[in-house]
Order: structure tokens, then sequence, then C-alpha cells
């Protein structure tokens, strides 16, 4: 696939057009090839753009880049969860990744806990897949890209970003650099761990609700950040009303990038602009206006009135 | 068909794909009906496509709707009018089927062919079709049959009118919902071709009916049916006598829908009746539908009250006394929709009412609808000032209005920002460039530094707007430096909003301006520390090839280009080289 036809595709993608099957395989193909050279945590230069959960929100994706600017004109790191929730995910997954084909350094994606077979299958990626290819095979295909995708990134050696959070396995960011990532996501263990953690304001680790990772305190944190000579941990993965929000006098922050959360939470979205000088400013959004979405069509339902 | 190969029959191809179990193919093969039908010839399409096609009925219902829409497009294949009616066959089989969208898209295109018929063709294929179908056991072919009356009527001898009159009078009143609503629903296009003698006698007591049905689904009809009959009547009185009741009632009907239904159809109501009658009979009936209880009816009222009083702008001081005061009550209504569509209808109510009370009832109420905290309504009212401009005229427009626009530019909601920022350059433009003073062209160098990124583009083509009408010289000696400083600014997003402005401007700038004073200015940035900044250097360069002396480009500007195509990143490099193979 040349460059103008992916082109071709991304300008489809933007409209919110699916693409033919066969494009997608070649898609998840050359991005697959891409992610395999890409270490487990990707060092960015800065600027750059951080971007929390995305969940399938295509028209919210599209208002992001309207604040955010385009791609590759501006840098973009997306900490995950692209897809599930929302009513788009197959077209959002599959814009950043043409994005990631076309411009790889301009855009890195990272792991999240709804990139893998299992979550997919219960929160509508799949049923999804299904419904607009009419089989599974797109389905096979992005969830083999899952595999691929890098665990975190490190912008300029001060800021690290995940999706979840930290592990009790884990001390050092060498060790994240070791862990062999090309497998569905595990149920335990440090790379689990990395994609479903989230922060609290008690000391030390605790059990996480959601069942899997962790939680961790601000002594971690401050640890961890020392240790590996650090400035910040950026993740995603909580729904945050006010769309970010700092912990622990500034050594974590939540980046979330889905406003109105599956339709309905209210919330308002942000994302965080590092820029050269890795000075942060944070952008915050509500969700794309009614006129400016489209509904997933329904088939037509007979007029019946009794 | 290119690939058909001799001894490959194209019907026998036909047959084989629409037994294939993947639905998506037997679609993709229906598409192809019209290019097997050219491929084989008119006659065997008649003889033996079309027949294949009428036997093919037992499919999913999104296949069957397909079928239905193609068949319609079969009339140049069966060889023209001539033979359109032998497409009929497939299509009543179709107009039975229990999907109400195939047999919607049935009717339509047994419509379309019998627009195609001499009066003989209809009177032999048509006629029978439509009794066979009103005759029909189940209720789905008889509601088909309420699509063709009008088609059919025009064109049979007076004995066929009576008995299809009939057949329609019994159809308003079958025991089936569903196909009283589709009599209702095709009532509004059969009265046009009934004499006026049976219109009376005959037709005013159905369609009365059917406006009391049980079914609000039915009901809704009356709406539609009331204008065609206002129009259909030649005197005041029958239309008073006969259509006005009705009408009145779907106002105060029980089912929102029906009310939701007269809202709509309002002005087109009001038309077919005239200024002097709707000013009598209808100006309470609207000030009802605008304080109903349901917000959907409200706001589509609300939408209307710009047309609504146009069609009695010669009684102002009806507009003035009976719909003002209402207005004013949605100035503070409980739901966000109604408002926003009160801000889009009073501008657009400022040149029905004229200067003078636009100026004293509907400025304030801009100003005071400005302040509201729901970004429709001030989004809406900004984006149609252009109009009121016209009527108020500029002047009061500025010292009005203007102030809270320009306050507006700053609104915590940006897409209130850019619509207020978009609105600027015509009202700057309208005053002329004095007024154009310090503060607003500060405020053009902000928008440009906004935090958003559609602000910043939206800001640099306001910037050209300014330049066509200031000129090139305005640009120079008040914006120029401060774009100049944009590209050193610290962040590398804004260094990009410079250049944009370059390329957005270089039409206006002119050869010798862009080559000796921006194009100096913006090479500098080949050594720019951020690869976006040198990517969109190429760009820029790029799309300034135009408008730059040839000289500069074989010298000034390759040497940046080729600079940047040395670049380690492979965007860099690549934007560099596409842009080179424009130099030459």
């Amino acid at each position: 696939m040349d460059s103008k036809e992916l082109d071709e595709h991304i300008e489809n993608l933007y409209k919110c057009q699916l693409i033919p099957e066969n494009a997608v395989k070649q898609i998840c193909d050359l991005a697959r090839d891409i992610f395999i050279e890409e270490a487990n945590v990707i060092p960015i230069e800065p600027p750059v753009t951080i971007c929390g959960d995305v969940h399938g929100q295509f028209y919210d994706l599209k208002e992001l880049f309207s604040i955010g600017g385009q791609c590759p004109y501006t840098n973009y790191l997306f900490m995950g969860d692209f897809v599930d929730r929302g009513y788009f995910s197959v077209e959002t997954f599959l814009l950043l990744l043409a994005l990631k084909v076309r411009y790889p350094k301009r855009i890195t994606l990272i792991r999240g806990n709804h990139e893998s077979r299992q979550i997919t299958q219960v929160y509508g990626f799949y049923d999804e897949c299904l419904k607009k290819y009419g089989g599974i095979n797109v389905w096979r295909y992005c969830t083999e890209v899952f595999d691929y995708i890098a665990l975190g990134a490190m912008i300029g050696n001060r800021y690290f970003c995940v999706h979840g959070g930290l592990s009790p396995s884990i001390e050092t960011i060498d060790e994240i650099r070791n862990i062999d990532r090309k497998q569905e996501v595990p149920h335990d263990g440090p790379m689990c761990d990395l994609l479903w953690s989230d922060p609290e304001i008690v000391d030390g680790w605790g059990s996480s609700p959601r069942g899997a990772g962790f939680t961790f305190g601000g002594d971690i944190v401050h640890d961890f950040c020392r240790k590996n000579n650090i400035d910040m941990i950026a993740r995603a993965h909580q729904l945050i009303m006010e769309g970010y929000s700092y912990m622990f006098e500034k050594s974590l922050v939540t980046v979330w990038s889905a406003p109105n959360y599956c339709y309905r939470c209210g919330n308002q979205a942000a994302i965080l602009e590092i820029d050269e000088n890795l000075n942060q400013s944070f952008k915050v959004f509500e969700a794309a206006p009614f006129e400016d979405r489209a509904f997933p069509s329904k088939k037509a339902i007979p007029d019946y009135f009794l | 068909m290119a690939d058909s190969k001799e001894g490959i029959d194209p019907i026998q191809v036909l047959t084989d794909e629409l037994k294939n179990e993947d639905v998506q193919l037997r679609l993709n093969s229906l598409r192809q009906i019209s290019t097997i039908a050219q491929a084989i010839g008119q006659e065997r399409t008649r003889n033996e496509l079309v027949p294949f096609l009428a036997e093919a009925t037992d499919d999913e219902d999104e296949v069957l709707l397909v079928l239905a829409e193609e068949l319609g497009n079969l009339i140049e294949f069966v060889g023209g009018s001539e033979y359109a009616h032998k497409i009929l066959q497939p299509l009543q089989n179709l107009a039975s089927v229990e999907e109400t969208v195939v047999r919607e898209k049935c009717v339509e295109s047994i419509v379309k062919i019998a627009r195609e018929l001499e009066e003989e063709q209809i009177q032999d294929y048509l006629h029978p079709l439509l009794k066979t179908l009103s005759e029909g056991e189940w209720f789905t072919s008889r509601s088909s049959a309420c699509g063709l009356f009008a088609v059919t009527y025009q064109s049979v001898d007076d004995k066929s009118k009576a008995e299809l009159r009939k057949t329609f009078a019994k159809l308003c009143g079958d025991e089936t919902p569903m196909v009283r609503r589709a009599a209702a629903q095709n009532l509004a296009s059969f009265v046009p071709h009934i004499e006026l003698e049976f219109l009376v006698s005959e037709f005013v007591p159905l369609f009365t009916k059917l406006s009391k049905d049980e079914q609000d689904n039915v009901r809704l009809f009356a709406v539609d049916n009331c204008v065609s009959l206002a129009k259909v009547f030649q005197t005041e009185d029958e239309t008073l006598t006969h259509v006005l009741p009705v009408f009145k009632a779907t106002i105060s009907d029980k089912s929102w829908r029906v009310r939701y239904m007269a809202s709509e159809k309002f002005c087109q109501f009001c038309e077919s009746l005239g200024p002097e009658l709707t000013k009598q009979h209808l100006v309470e009936s609207f000030v009802d539908l605008l304080k109903d209880y349901e917000a959907e009816i409200r706001t589509s009222a609300t939408l209307k009250i710009a047309e609504f009083c146009s069609r009695i702008r010669i009684f102002r001081e009806v507009i003035i006394e009976k719909i003002m005061p209402v207005i004013k009550e949605l100035r503070n209504d409980i739901s966000d929709h109604v408002k926003a569509a009160l801000a889009s209808s009073v501008t657009a109510l400022a040149p029905v009412i004229g200067k003078d009370d636009s100026v004293k009832f509907l400025v304030p109420l801009y100003l005071d609808l400005l302040k509201e905290d729901i970004p429709e309504v001030k989004i809406n009212i900004v984006s149609k000032l252009d109009s009121v401009t016209q009527v108020i005229g500029i002047e009061v427009l500025a010292s009005s209005i203007l102030p809270a626009i320009v306050e507006l530019t700053d609104d915590r909601q940006w897409r209130v920002r850019m619509s207020m920022i978009e609105f600027i350059p015509s009202l700057a433009i309208q005053l002329g460039v004095e007024f154009f003073d310090e503060k607003l062209v500060e405020l053009c160098r902000t928008w440009l530094m906004d935090s958003v990124y559609k602000i910043r583009e939206i800001a640099a083509k306001n910037l050209k707007r300014l330049t066509e009408s200031f000129g090139t010289e305005w640009f120079q000696s008040t914006m120029m430096p401060k774009v100049v400083d944009l590209l050193k600014h610290k962040n590398y997003l804004f260094r990009q909003i410079a250049m944009y402005t370059f390329t957005t401007l270089a039409p206006e700038l002119g050869t010798e301006f862009l080559t000796k004073s921006v194009l100096p200015e913006i090479t500098k940035l080949k050594t720019d520390s951020v690869a976006n900044v040198k990517m969109f250097l190429a760009k820029t360069l790029q799309s300034l090839i135009p408008y730059l002396e040839e000289n500069t480009i074989q010298t000034d500007v390759k040497s940046c280009l080729s600079e940047l195509s040395k670049s380690d990143d492979n965007d860099v490099k690549s934007y560099a080289n596409q842009a080179l193979s424009k130099c030459s």
C-alpha cells in the first residue's frame, strides 16, 4: 500500500466511513511491522500532546483534533483504550492505526486494558466488528495488532506514560523494557498491572476493586519517580469529570479524553500539551455538538403501532 | 457485460448468484440488473428476466428493497414506455410483502413506471393491478393500493373513476389501522385530481372521518390533507366550513405527534389561507402552539415565528400585540432547545418587522440572549446577525451589539468564541478601517494564539478577509510585525500558525512583499529544533511557490528545501522532497 492509497483510507476514516476488509488487513500488517520495532517503553522527544481513553467516541476524537491540531502537524501520544463502549470503535481505532502507519514518528500509541481479546468481546468492539463487517476477520486482525502495541512511553526522559499505573513487581523502567509484551494481556503480573492499576490516596499497595492490577499510593509514586529519575507519571484509565487531575504534588496526572463518556456521564475531556521545553498545558473540551455527529444506523423498524 | 463469455448465460449467472448465502453478494448482483438487461437485450429482458424476478420475491427485506428499487429503473431496458407495463407483475408481488420500507419503495417504482404509461396501458394494466391490490386479503396489499389512486385516476374513464372513488372510500374505512393510515397519507395527493363536484360530497366526509380516527398515526395526516384541500377549494367559504375546523382541531389534539405535525405545516396552511384569514382565524392557534406544554412543539413553533409573522406582516399591531409578548415569555423558557430556536427565530424576524420595531423590541432581546449560558443560543444569534445588520444599519449594530460580541470572543466555550470571531471581519469590513482600532488589532493577534487549533485557523482566515478589504499596507503596518513575532514563539504550534497565516494571505500580499519580507523570515525556521515545524516550513514553501519570483525559487527556496531534505526525520525529508519536485 503506497502513501497515496493510505491517504485515501485516512480521508475516508476521517469521515467515519468504513474501509474495505482487505485494506484493514494491509494496514494492520503494516502497523504490526512498525510496532514490532518499537521498544516496550517508547522514547518520545517533546513536543507531544498526551491523550487518554477515547473508547470509540469517533466524533469526540475529531473534536480532539480540532482542538489539539491535525496529525502530523501536532504530535500525539494516545495512552490506550481506543475501543469499546462508544459506537465507533472500528473507525476510531483504524483511523489512529492508519495515522500511525502513515506517520510513525508523529503519533505514538500505547496499549490500554481494553486492547485485549477478552475485554473487547464483552464491551462492544467484537460485536461492532461483527455487525459492521458481517464477520470477525476485522476483529481478529485488530486484536492481533493489539499484542504488538507498546506498554509505555517516556517523554524527554522526564515524563513516564502508561495506561493504568505501576506494579509491585516493577521498580525500574528498565524492568518494563524487559517484559515480553507480545501476548494477550495476562490476568496478573507486571504487564497486567501496568494496564490495570490505579493511584489511590492511601499509601502503599492495595488490592484493586477492578479485580486486576493494584492500587498504589503517593509514596510508591514518589519512590518510583526518584529511583527512575523522572518528574511525573502520566496515565489514563479513570474517568475524571474535569478531564484531568493531578495527584501526589503533581507527580502523577490522569488524562481522560472521552467527553460525556458513554454518551451520558456528562464529564469533560482533556488533552495535555507538552511543548518543546516540557511545559505542560491542558486543553479541556466537551463532547462534539449534536449537529456534528452521526449515529449508528439501525435497521429500519417496521411502523407497527398497536 | 465485458466478462460474459460465450456460452455463459447472464440470467443463469444471476440465478446462481441470487441463491448464494451471502446477502451482500445477492445485493450486489441485484444492483447489476440493468447491466444484465442491457447484455441480453430488450426482448429477453421482457420475456425471461422480468418473469424470473417476479419469482424472486422470497428473500431478506434488504434484498427485496433493492429489487423494488431496481425494477423501477428497468423501463428503458424492456423497450421503453411501450412495454413498461411488463415490469408491473414483479412489483405487484412485492407490493404485498410485510416490510413497510419495501412496500413503499415498490409503490414508488410503480408510480415511476405509471408516469411513462399511455392512458390505454393504465386502463388495461394499472387499473386491474390497483383493483387486485385493494381487494387483497392481507392488509399489506391494501395499504400499497392507497398509493396508486392518484396516478391511476387521471387516466381512466368515468365509470372506472366512480369505481375508484368507491374503492378509496372503502379503504378509508378499512378495519386495519395501517390501511386507514395509508389512505390518509395518500388523500392529499389524490384530491387535486378529484372533480370539484365530488370533493364536497364524497371526499370531505372521508377527510373529516380520518381526522377523527382513534389512531394518532392516522390523524397525523389530517394536517397534510388540510393543506392540500385548502389549495383545491376555490372559495373561502368551502375552506372555512370544511377545512379550518379540522385544522384547528389538530392544534388541540391530545396526541403530541399530531400537534407537532400541525406546527411543522402551520405556515403552509397559512399560505393557502392568505393573510386576512390567517389573521382572523389562526393567530390564537399559533400562540397556542408556542405555549404548548411539550418542549418539542414549542421548539418547532418557535422556529416558525419569523415565517408566520411574514405571512401577516401587513398587520403590524397583531405581531406586536399578540406575538411579541409570547416571544418575551419564550425568552425564559425552561428548555434549552426552545431558547436556541428562539435565538435563530428572532434574528430572522428583524427583516420582517423592519428597523424601528427591531431596534425597539429585538435588539434588547439579542443582548439579553447573548448573556445566556447555552452556547447554541449565542451562536444562533451571531450567525444570523448579518441579516439583522441590513435592517437596523451598521451604526446601530456597532453601538449596541458589537461590545457584547467582542466580549464573547473570550467565551469559555470554543465554539462560541469561534462564531463571534468569524463574525468580526464582515462587520469590520462594513465599518471601515478606521473602526478597526488598536484594540481589535490586538484581539486579532490574540486569536492567532488561541489555545484551540480551529480558532487559530479561523483567525488566520480572518486576516485574509480583512487584508482583502483594507489592503496589503494595512497588513504590513499593523499585523506583519505581530505575525513575525509569532514565528519565534516558544511553542511549535504557534510558529506553525504564523506560517499558515502567510500561506493563507499569499494571494493578497503580492510577489515582492512575499519574496523580500516574508520568505527571509520563514526560512529562518529551517534550523528549528522541532521536526513538525520543519515539515510545515516545507509545506508552506510549496504553497508559496506560485506567488514567488522565479529567481528566488531557484535559489533561496530550493536551497532551503534541499537543506530540509537532508533531515534525519523521514517526514521532514518527504515534505521537503515533495516541495522540491514542485520547484522546477
